[in-house]
């Protein structure tokens, strides 16, 4: 929203202060001033010259010198390539130095070999046109040498553009009246007060006693809370004064007729929108406020036919919707350059209905953006007054006739609200002693009313109407109007004084913690983020089943309506993307998934998803054992187990048509599928445009994160005699897991067994491969002897044989 | 006999020139030194000698054992030294390559997203000032993300525009589900587990339905904190609110506090602190007004502080809210928020620990 300093001055006086320390003051003390802009500077420094005499330009045939004279002693020339310049023309001359409307700022400059001393301006670097052609050309009266800003009555404003978002919760600041008491109050000036009830006596004088052209009937069912109504004759629709179309200029808003002007303009002063029809366009003399009796297409003021349903409240003549309520107007009792009598309708309607309704047509206007904040009733009459006197004063022929209609809530009921505080808690919450003298202006600069108690600690104040409207309702907020004057940056920093009582981090942040540090510095992997919401697209591509997922209503695109059931897709795609640019690497995200469920609505996990990517070797193996490490780490017992027909994984769908043949293994975390290790089926990669080898693991924090995990770690005593070991080597099928080979020779259950391993595996032939196992004896009681060694070894061979091992001949 | 021991050095010298081996140099020295070597043999002769003569080229003689002894010991190390250094130069590597530069380097380093960079420093500050980390479901209900924090039905944050809302599970449902669009919906949850005085903090992810672009993201990190005590007042607030952001720039950063609207905070506040990137000149990231927002904070709210079962007779409290991402943007200079969320290891590799 744009404020006009020099509008705010009709109210108070601000003297001569910097715009700029306005600006901070303002921010600091009520709300965002975005930005500070000057206009008119340029009219300044811009002077009436006139044309002495015009030479070709020596080096281009389209442009000329033109010679100039600004006072008696003062010509100068420029080069000009507007073709109605012509000798004895007086025209603006901007001087060098001069920062023109467009934001241009004339330096010394040769044009063609030629220094031009400033310009001669047309309308559009002035700023009165969009587009202009030829240099203005000013009347033949003009006194030479005098400025712009003089001749032509031009003025000097500064704009604040304040954040309108900041101004939410504030809709007696939606008017430049409201504005004006919180400048007065910020730099301790007097507010005028040109609405007193004098000015309301004076004007209400003008009421006659006919009886009104228009009558009011407000339904108690529909969205109004205050309807005023008031017939005015014998207006004249023409354009209004330049002072007024400056004003609304320069806060943003076309002018278009005195009429509509005049109602622009009471809004943007006092805050609250009122609607002027064309009197003779009401057919039935009787206006009903109401609900839309059914769905229905309305044309509004922009012509566009807009569908209206039974739950919009319309201001109806005889013939049907004339003003889509609080919002807009619409075209069939609009004003026109005929108009001679109007109506002005000053109102006040419940705030979400005009929001719900403003939102479902997405249409936002000056007038639905106000009423959204909750405006105040009282202030609705004072509105009407300020129309009648601006009609008047543009149209002196013009009379009321009648009197002001009213209908809906009676106002006089709606209690003045009091909240009582005290000097003591207003200070406390603040933490800043702030003199009571103080504290009791501030408030009445405001329009408060302060009762003070006796005591001279209490504090009751009187809200006034136009703030208690979900402004002013608790203490709290009488506290911050106290802050926020003062200023929060005075305030000085001091310390609570508190209990101390320790503190640490939660079990499921120390986990997360330690994974992300074993990730980093172990796995040597880096950590990324993807998004939690995914599409449609992108598991079709993974050929998962975005079922599971939970549906957004209102996403942002179709490739984000869905939050991820699964890691899985979101991380190929990852690897995906990053393949582009690198052909090793590894990464891991611990995100949240989230499944729909049927007593909590949607169930949230904490998943650690790992990605191993290399473009010559498999990386299966180097993941599962970073995995099994990483369990070790966090002292949580793993077990890796082949799929089993009968044990889903929750994790990964059972009939996912990326199921890696082999390379898979569940992860099975105190007795229960948890995640798993895996190798996407290279069709799935192919999808992906996934080149080489990725393996990927998945595990469900939520499993175990809440759960205490202590180090189960145990120190034996070192053995005081030597160990012995024995090495065979035995012959397997290719096909037979190495683990298998060894888990058949610890079936031997020798005795003294310290250890025992798996040394090296060969290709012994094209269907077998040589094992070679060792096992370590040794006891704490002795050395042990060559018989127990022997027999040891013996039942090892024959328990391997047994298991159709035998040793390598 | 002297002249004859000093020339047989002289000689024992010129054939140890030509010693090339450790093999050879033994073999000198058995010929030198040897039982039926020259020494030996002018020992031997020295029996005829007198007294005094077998006395000085007695000593002679062992002096020059000793030398030549010494010579061969030297001889053979220097051999070894050769031969050693012959092995190395057949085993130099360059030892200019290390892996920081090959092409591959990637594999050998490791590094945590920037947000969780930031994120556990900026616990670790809080944990330090006694606030417990609380964690919290992203699909929040109606209740905890708006109503609890006094944000009514009829409130234009409501609307469709700004948060993304879940189809009901049953059309009637009055409490619908939502993502939290703020990490403030922990305070309530927070709130109803504990007894005053408590202060806690809560980071997250947290959703807002806003067409993205360099500056806004729909799904970004908040950091929540509250502290609910007796007598709490604002110059508290602001005590904390500056410590908090010395520690986390590392110096005095400079700060404005504004009146901001938020509805479960009353007063409220915006604090701003001048821009980094440009030092308060004005940027794009600053929007050109050389202050950004950090961080929105205010006393909590009567009606919020009810909300969690808190008597509002006895205690009070603060609450801020942190954005993270902006936060980390002006650690690092990042000019894409999207960067994020993107899961590219171009961007993250630059955050990489070692």
């Amino acid at each position: 929203m744009l404020v006009s300093i020099d509008w705010i001055k009709d109210f108070t006086d601000l003297g001569e202060l910097p715009a700029v320390e306005v600006g901070n003051k303002f921010t600091l003390s009520t709300a965002e001033v975005e930005g500070v802009q000057s206009i008119g500077e340029h009219f300044k420094k811009i002077k009436v010259a006139v044309v002495e005499s015009i030479n070709k330009h020596p080096n281009a045939d389209k442009l000329s010198l033109v010679t100039f004279r600004v006072s008696q002693n003062e010509t100068g020339e420029v080069v000009c390539g507007a073709s109605n310049v012509k000798v004895g023309m007086k025209t603006p001359y901007a001087p060098l130095g001069t920062v023109l409307a467009g934001g241009f700022k004339l330096e010394p400059k040769k044009i063609r070999g030629v220094l031009s001393e400033g310009m001669l301006c047309s309308k559009e670097e002035l700023g009165y046109e969009q587009n202009s052609k030829g240099i203005m050309e000013l009347p033949e009266d003009a006194p030479v040498g005098m400025t712009l800003l003089e001749y032509l009555n031009e003025s000097v404003d500064t704009l604040l553009d304040i954040d309108n978002k900041s101004l939410t919760h504030r809709p007696d600041l939606w008017g430049h009246y409201g504005m004006a008491r919180e400048f007065a109050t910020i730099f301790e000036k007097t507010l005028k007060n040109p609405f007193s009830d004098e000015w309301s006596t004076q004007l209400e004088k003008l009421y006659t006693l006919q009886s009104s052209p228009i009558t009011l009937q407000v339904d108690p069912d529909c969205s109004c809370l205050a309807y005023f109504g008031l017939s005015i004759n014998g207006v004249k629709v023409e354009d209004s004064p330049i002072w007024m179309q400056k004003r609304l200029k320069a806060v943003g808003l076309r002018p278009i007729n005195n009429i509509v002007d005049i109602s622009n303009y009471v809004m943007l002063e006092l805050g609250i929108p009122l609607h002027i029809f064309d009197q003779d366009k009401i057919k039935g003399g009787k206006l009903i406020i109401q609900r839309m009796k059914k769905e229905d297409s309305f044309k509004t003021l922009d012509e566009i036919e807009r569908k209206l349903l039974p739950s919009d409240t319309v201001i109806c003549d005889n013939s049907g919707p004339l003003v889509l309520a609080g919002i807009m107007g619409g075209q069939s009792s609009e004003i026109d350059d005929q108009t001679q009598n109007v109506f002005i309708e000053v109102a006040n309607w419940k705030a979400h209905e005009v929001r719900r309704t403003s939102t479902r047509l997405g249409l936002r206007t000056d007038s639905s953006s106000r009423y959204e904040k909750t405006l105040d009733s009282k202030m609705c009459k004072r509105t009407m007054l300020r129309t009648l006197e601006l009609i008047i004063e543009l149209c002196p022929n013009a009379s009321v006739v009648g009197k002001l209609e009213y209908d809906g809530h009676d106002l006089s009921s709606i209690a003045t609200r009091a909240i009582t505080t005290s000097i003591s808690k207003i200070n406390s919450v603040l933490g800043h002693r702030i003199e009571k003298g103080k504290i009791i202006s501030i408030f009445k600069s405001l329009d408060f009313i302060v009762e003070e108690d006796i005591d001279g600690d209490l504090l009751q104040l009187l809200v006034p109407s136009f703030r208690a409207n979900k402004d002013i309702e608790y203490e709290a907020d009488l506290i911050e109007e106290v802050g926020r004057i003062i200023g929060y940056d005075n305030i000085t920093p001091k310390s609570p004084l508190s209990q101390v009582s320790p503190v640490r981090l939660t079990l499921a942040d120390k986990l997360h913690r330690k994974i992300r540090n074993f990730m980093v510095y172990h796995a040597k992997s880096y950590e990324i983020m993807t998004y939690p919401m995914v599409g449609k697209k992108l598991y079709k591509k993974a050929a998962w089943s975005i079922e599971q997922g939970v549906k957004i209503i209102n996403p942002i695109s179709e490739d984000q309506d869905v939050m991820r059931p699964s890691l899985i897709p979101s991380l190929l795609e990852a690897a995906s993307k990053n393949q582009k640019n690198f052909s090793d690497f590894c990464f891991f995200e611990i995100g949240r998934t989230y499944t729909k469920d049927q007593v909590e609505f949607s169930k949230e996990q904490s998943m650690l998803g790992v990605v191993f990517s290399s473009k010559d070797s498999s990386c299966f193996m180097e993941l599962l054992n970073v995995v099994e490490r990483l369990f070790t780490e966090l002292n949580v017992a793993v077990k890796f187990n082949k799929r089993h027909a009968n044990f889903a994984n929750a994790h990964i769908p059972a009939d996912w048509d990326g199921r890696h043949p082999f390379e898979h293994l569940d992860v099975n975390i105190m007795g229960k599928i948890h995640g798993a290790v895996i190798t996407p089926h290279p069709i799935i990669l192919k999808s992906f445009k996934i080149k080489g080898n990725l393996s990927m693991a998945i595990i469900d924090l939520t499993s175990f994160q809440d759960r205490p995990l202590k180090s189960k770690t145990k120190y034996t005593t070192l053995l005081k005699f030597p160990t012995s070991t024995f090495d065979c080597t035995v012959v397997a099928d290719k096909g037979t897991p190495v683990q298998t080979v060894l888990e058949c020779m610890k079936k031997s259950k020798v005795k003294k067994v310290i250890d025992q391993k798996v040394v090296d595996v060969f290709q012994f032939n094209e269907t077998q491969n040589t094992v070679t196992l060792r096992t370590t004896f040794g006891d704490h009681e002795g050395t042990l002897s060559g018989q127990f060694l022997d027999s040891a070894k013996e039942s090892i061979v024959e328990s391997l044989k047994k298991g159709g091992f035998n040793l390598k001949m | 006999m002297i002249e004859k021991l000093d020339e047989l050095f002289k000689k024992f010298k010129k054939e140890l020139d030509t010693v090339a081996s450790n093999a050879d140099a033994l073999n000198l020295k058995a010929q030198y030194l040897g039982k039926k070597g020259p020494i030996s043999n002018i020992l031997r002769s020295l029996k005829d000698a007198t007294a005094s003569e077998r006395k000085v080229v007695g000593a002679s003689a062992n002096e020059l054992k000793v030398s030549i002894q010494d010579l061969i010991n030297d001889k053979i190390n220097s051999i070894e030294m050769d031969l050693m250094n012959k092995k190395l130069e057949s085993q130099r590597i360059d030892i200019s390559d290390r892996q920081s530069i090959r092409a591959n380097s990637m594999l050998y380093s490791g590094g945590f997203h920037p947000i969780n960079l930031v994120q556990n420093e900026i616990e670790d500050i809080f944990l330090s000032m006694g606030f417990e980390v609380l964690d919290g479901p992203h699909i929040e209900d109606e209740y905890h993300n708006f109503e609890a924090l006094n944000i009514p039905a009829d409130h234009p944050a409501r609307d469709m525009q700004d948060t993304f809302w879940f189809e009901p599970p049953d059309p009637e449902a009055s409490n619908r589900h939502l993502l939290r669009c703020h990490t403030s919906t922990i305070q309530v949850r927070g709130m109803k587990d504990r007894k005053p005085p408590f202060r806690f903090i809560a980071p997250g992810k947290v959703f807002r339905c806003e067409r993205t672009d360099a500056s806004h993201e729909s799904a970004f990190h908040q950091l929540e904190g509250m502290l609910v005590g007796e007598n709490i007042s604002v110059a508290n607030l602001i005590y904390f609110m500056k410590t908090l952001l010395s520690e986390i720039f590392k110096k005095e950063v400079q700060v404005r506090l504004r009146p901001g609207f938020f509805p479960f905070v009353e007063p409220g506040f915006e604090l701003d602190i001048q821009c980094l990137i440009c030092k308060g000149k004005g940027c794009s990231v600053c929007k050109k007004v050389g202050w950004v927002e950090l961080l929105p904070c205010g006393m909590v709210h009567p009606n919020v502080l009810k909300a969690g079962g808190i008597d509002t007779s006895k205690y009070n409290g603060f609450a801020f809210g942190l954005g993270l991402d902006r936060l980390v943007m002006m650690r690092y200079g990042i000019d894409d928020i999207r960067l994020i969320h993107s899961g590219d290891l171009r961007f993250i590799s630059q955050f990489k620990s070692y």
